[in-house]
């Protein structure tokens, strides 16, 4: 009796997990080349921000590292992601998901 | 006997390769010939509250007041000529009076424009901060703009619009009626008349455009009517960037002084150059780093009326003030 409590504990609180992780907004790190100057890093957090479902765009100038979250439920297509970052005048080197949503400097249109 | 051949084949090439970097440096890296500035003092570091800046983009001077451009922060900060705040307005956003990466700045006749480049439109503001005027939307047709970068107002009215993204310089009347345009939409060029993301525009005394042809790292001057007059940076101006006297790399700000002088900022050189009309280059001020004097890239310029210069140190979120080191006889 006392392990099947154990266990439903354990089996709610993995749903739970798996609930909030699910739930939380997809985020994606970006690396594009060249974004020292902000003519540059606006223009990407500017053309990426327009892109359906993008919450978010973070621009790191210093680092040259783009950030973007998404709205709850949309995923950033890499193809979308490298038109947007082509208009902007760059190439997209490189697109991987990240695990959490970051909220720090930097906003999307 | 070979060998010898050999050596004195490998001399003559060396002199002539001597020869032609000697030559190249004397056409192509020009001596000051404008007396140097000195630092004077800075304000502001990185932050949101009053006096504080998030990316510093553009600046203008009116009065005894300094107008910066705080991009990330949505708004136009005030302060008088020794780093002291005095106000401030807008907020991000794209609403009248809202501002959208607010970047180059630009006075005239007591009222100042905003180029924004989020919001694709041109701004104007009454030195209190009240909204006046909205110009232009977002687009690539006449009197649209794709993230203007800077703004000028010719001695008529017209104003002046570098826009960025759509590759081409605007001229809009006074009314914002579309009246013609510098470079072909969309199409970047590196030939006289061909921009590669202008970044700015001022106009002289004498009706000069002066424009920051931003990537081709060089600047483009223009008559009001459309001809070509010069262009300078680098090697024939034609995208070949460099430290050196008079080139760049990046020009992300050109403003003149009341004498006709061209400021441009060269924001990877950390650095603003100082040109006559004609572009002989004049002198420099800045160098990288974070100390007194130094820049974390110089991203624009404006000149007072005694010729004191307040640049924008970008990177270090700060105001820098210059003087020139000894007064110019004659002006």
């Amino acid at each position: 009796m006392k392990q099947i409590a154990r266990i439903t504990v354990l089996a709610v609180g993995l749903m739970l997990g798996m609930a909030s992780a699910m739930a939380a907004p997809q985020t994606y790190k970006l690396r594009v080349d060249g974004l020292s100057c902000p003519f540059c890093a606006y223009g990407i957090e500017k053309k990426l921000g327009a892109v359906s479902g993008v919450e978010h765009v973070a621009v790191d100038i210093a680092s040259g590292t783009v950030t973007v979250t998404m709205a709850d439920g949309a995923v950033l297509d890499e193809a979308v992601a490298r038109k947007a970052v082509k208009d902007a005048g760059f190439s997209l080197r490189g697109l991987q998901p990240a695990a959490a949503a970051p909220q720090e400097a930097g906003q999307a249109k | 006997m070979q060998l010898r051949s050999i050596a004195k084949w490998g001399r003559n090439i060396t002199l002539v390769l001597a020869a032609l970097i000697a030559a190249g440096w004397l056409a192509f890296v020009p001596r000051a010939k404008g007396p140097p500035y000195a630092f004077v003092a800075a304000w502001g570091e990185k932050g949101s509250a009053p006096g504080q800046f998030d990316d510093p983009t553009g600046i203008a001077v009116v009065g005894d007041e300094v107008y910066v451009a705080d991009s990330r922060n949505g708004r136009i900060q005030v302060f008088d000529f020794d780093g002291r705040f005095r106000r401030l307005f807008g907020t991000p956003g794209s609403g009248p009076g809202q501002l959208g990466r607010p970047m180059n700045l630009k006075v005239h006749e007591r009222r100042l424009y905003v180029a924004e480049y989020f919001n694709d439109r041109v701004q104007v503001f009454g030195l209190d901060g009240r909204s006046l005027r909205i110009i232009g939307r977002p687009g690539n047709g006449p009197g649209e703009f794709s993230a203007p970068g800077g703004v000028a107002v010719a001695p008529n009215g017209d104003l002046l619009v570098a826009d960025f993204y759509n590759q081409r310089v605007q001229r809009l009347g006074a009314d914002g009626t579309p009246v013609r345009q510098w470079g072909e939409t969309g199409k970047i060029g590196i030939w006289g008349g061909e921009f590669n993301y202008p970044t700015d525009v001022a106009v002289g005394p004498d009706g000069t455009l002066f424009v920051a042809d931003g990537y081709n790292d060089r600047i483009q001057a223009f008559s009001l009517a459309g001809a070509l007059l010069r262009k300078w940076g680098g090697p024939f101006a034609i995208n070949i960037f460099g430290p050196f006297n008079g080139w760049f790399a990046t020009v992300t700000n050109v403003t003149v002084d009341g004498q006709g002088h061209v400021f441009a900022a060269d924001f990877y050189n950390h650095r603003i150059q100082k040109f006559a009309a004609d572009g002989t280059f004049l002198t420099a001020l800045g160098a990288k780093g974070s100390g007194p004097g130094q820049f974390d890239h110089a991203i624009a310029a404006a000149v007072a009326d005694d010729g004191t210069v307040f640049a924008v140190d970008f990177g270090n979120n700060r105001i820098q003030k210059w003087r020139q080191a000894r007064p110019v006889l004659g002006g």
